[in-house]
């Protein structure tokens, strides 16, 4: 479930989980490891995408998301 | 035992919620030497409905729309920032302070002008002039942020407001919990003044996908804190009753309608009303969307949907525009999703659909100096309930209530708070919560809350009298079970359980106001009276709660001039 972290970039500074608008990231703080720890209750809004000092996060839309894409019927 | 700080924090004025209303509330106030604490539930540089962006600010800027203002008022009442539920002195108050507000951000760092100059663009009807400012609010929270800094407001982030504190009819404090690490704290606040800017009460209703309750428009964590906070502690509240619509892509929820550059269009790719002729342009889109966001359901119950946001005819340059224009206003996923699933808005059209109620611009009612009926409390942003103006609405009179508070606080004394009962009460009910080992998850109520207020206060089907009584029955009941079962592991868990107690308190109000108006007028359809009431044009529902938690309704004019 997104974001996706990307483990070789990250370098757990906790700075996504701490600005997330939904505190659906948290910092592993023991482990030193980033952890999407509400992963249903992110908002996909890419806060953490952008502001990742490292450019470690991706995005992944579920496929509860998804956009409904149909060609205009130009027959009718 | 739920963990309590020892000391009480003292501030003049209390700032709610670390939004576009909050932080300008907090830089008006500080500014004008008041000592401010801004309390936000996750982090001004990323909170909110504002979170990630913008990109149209309403304005008035007489070098580009003449001298008459009243022009302004009449027309942008006929936009998504104006509407039959607000006062139309205040959308003057509004527009008379926009262009301050304009230049203000820009010399904070917010690109106001990306291209160099003013540009006006959407959300106007054919043949009116432009008032959204389109501009690039990808850094406005960080700006905002450290604007109220450099003013010298104390920011905390991570703790959430629970209740507003009264005595003797006025503000006094606060109860806050801090979320910041693993176990919540309770925090007191003694305060001479607050302002709720809490947002949207998204997650009321279920949405497009309701097994994903965070796939919502606006930001999932805005759930009405702010409409139950004002209602519990006295203050009257405007229109809840009357359920509002939003629209967007269907299944992926995203605000930001009007910035799409396209065509509400029919399964033939054409137009659902008579709004754009020929090419939509970046300058006048398609206002369906902001004007009868609804049109999505109403078109698949009455056999003509489903209805789609129609690219196809933009041009490659259009396309990029948009792509620019969705980052600014934060919302860049939805070109993120394009990418990655490969889809051609040139080629596919988008369906869109209506979205659920979240109470935007339903609330509290305030005044020309954002005050609301119970002294020392102001309210600005979507939660306000006679004003709307959106992101402008909540700039400006956040800053109004800033600059009204500062100088409230200088006549006013703090009171002891550390006495009234509903601390003991609260402490009682968060110690519950936490010291429980087992019980219901908040998932478990916030999913049935969503149930009954579909089910029996609906907004976008009719309502009756029997579903009214049985809805705001089965809500108390929940209440009850919230009380007596709900569990937190941690602090997060605890925040999601506060914002269930606080949605019922939300829904309850909704309901007993649906149900006091007996009429049917908007979206507020009634099948037991189907009639519209002309006796209550242009009057607006009152509500408030007094402290044995009465609900008293009445209606007042709506001023119109």
């Amino acid at each position: 479930m997104p974001p996706i972290i990307n483990r070789k970039k990250c370098i757990a500074c906790g700075y996504c989980a701490e600005i997330c608008p939904v505190d659906c990231l948290k910092l592993d703080k023991k482990a030193k490891k980033l952890i999407v720890r509400y992963p249903d209750e992110c908002w996909h809004c890419g806060a953490c995408k952008t502001d990742c000092p490292q450019g470690a996060i991706t995005m992944r839309y579920p496929l509860s998301h998804m956009m409904l894409a149909f060609p205009p019927d130009k027959e009718m | 035992m739920i963990k309590v700080k020892n000391e009480i924090v003292q501030c003049d004025f209390l700032v709610v919620g670390g939004g576009m209303g909050g932080l300008e509330a907090a830089i008006a106030a500080a500014g004008a030497g008041a000592n401010v604490v801004i309390a936000e539930k996750h982090n001004t540089l990323r909170s909110g409905c504002g979170a990630n962006g913008n990109d149209h600010f309403v304005c008035y800027i007489p070098e580009r729309h003449g001298d008459d203002i009243e022009l302004a008022v009449r027309e942008v009442g006929n936009t998504l920032d104006g509407g039959p539920w607000v006062d139309v002195d205040m959308t003057r108050v509004l527009l008379r302070h926009t262009k301050e507000v304009v230049e203000r951000w820009e010399s904070y760092g917010i690109n106001m002008r990306p291209t160099g100059k003013y540009v006006f663009e959407g959300h106007s009807l054919p043949g009116q002039q432009l008032y959204h400012l389109k501009f690039d609010g990808k850094k406005q929270k960080s700006c905002l942020t450290k604007a109220a800094k450099d003013a010298g407001a104390h920011i905390m982030n991570h703790l959430l407001i629970n209740e507003i504190l009264v005595k003797d009819g006025r503000v006094a404090g606060a109860i806050g919990v801090d979320v910041s690490e693993e176990e919540p704290e309770m925090v007191l606040f003694q305060c001479k003044a607050a302002i709720l800017c809490a947002g949207l009460a998204m997650r009321l209703y279920p949405q497009q996908n309701p097994t994903y309750m965070f796939n919502i428009p606006g930001c999932p964590a805005d759930v009405g804190s702010g409409h139950a906070m004002a209602l519990r502690a006295g203050a009257k509240l405007v229109n809840i009753d009357i359920p509002n619509v939003h629209a967007g892509p269907k299944y992926f929820m995203r605000g930001g309608k009007g910035t799409w550059i396209g065509i509400s269009s029919t399964i033939d790719g054409k137009p659902v009303t008579p709004y754009v002729v020929g090419k939509p342009s970046r300058a006048t889109g398609d206002v369906t969307a902001d004007v009868w966001p609804s049109v999505y359901f109403d078109k698949m119950m009455d056999g003509s949907g489903p209805v789609f946001m129609n690219c196809t005819d933009l041009d490659n340059e259009d396309v990029e525009y948009m792509r620019w224009a969705f980052e600014s206003e934060g919302i860049s996923s939805i070109f993120d999703y394009f990418d990655q699933r490969g889809i051609d808005i040139r080629k596919d059209m988008i369906e869109f659909g209506a979205y659920n109620s979240d109470l935007n611009n339903t609330g509290v009612e305030i005044n020309e100096r954002a005050e609301s009926s119970l002294r020392g409390l102001y309210a600005a942003g979507n939660q306000v309930g006679n004003v709307r103006g959106n992101l402008a609405g909540a700039a400006v009179f956040g800053m109004i209530a800033g600059r009204s508070a500062a100088e409230y606080v200088k006549t006013v004394e703090h009171q002891e708070v550390s006495d009234l009962p509903v601390i003991a009460e609260k402490e009682k009910l968060f110690s519950a919560i936490w010291d429980r080992e087992e019980g219901a998850h908040w998932k478990e109520p916030a999913s049935t809350l969503q149930q009954i207020m579909n089910d029996y206060i609906p907004a976008m089907t009719p309502r009756t009298e029997n579903l009214f009584r049985v809805g705001i029955k089965y809500l108390n009941d929940l209440k009850k079970l919230c009380h007596e079962e709900m569990v937190a592991e941690n602090s997060h868990e605890f925040m999601r359980c506060l914002e269930v107690l606080d949605q019922i308190d939300i829904g309850e109000a909704v309901a007993v106001t649906g149900r006091h108006r007996k009429e049917s007028r908007g979206r507020h359809q009634r099948l037991d009276y189907k009639f519209t009431d002309l006796t209550l044009n242009n009057k607006f529902m009152r509500v408030h709660k007094d402290a044995d938690g009465t609900f008293h309704m009445e209606y007042r004019p709506r001023r119109m001039k």
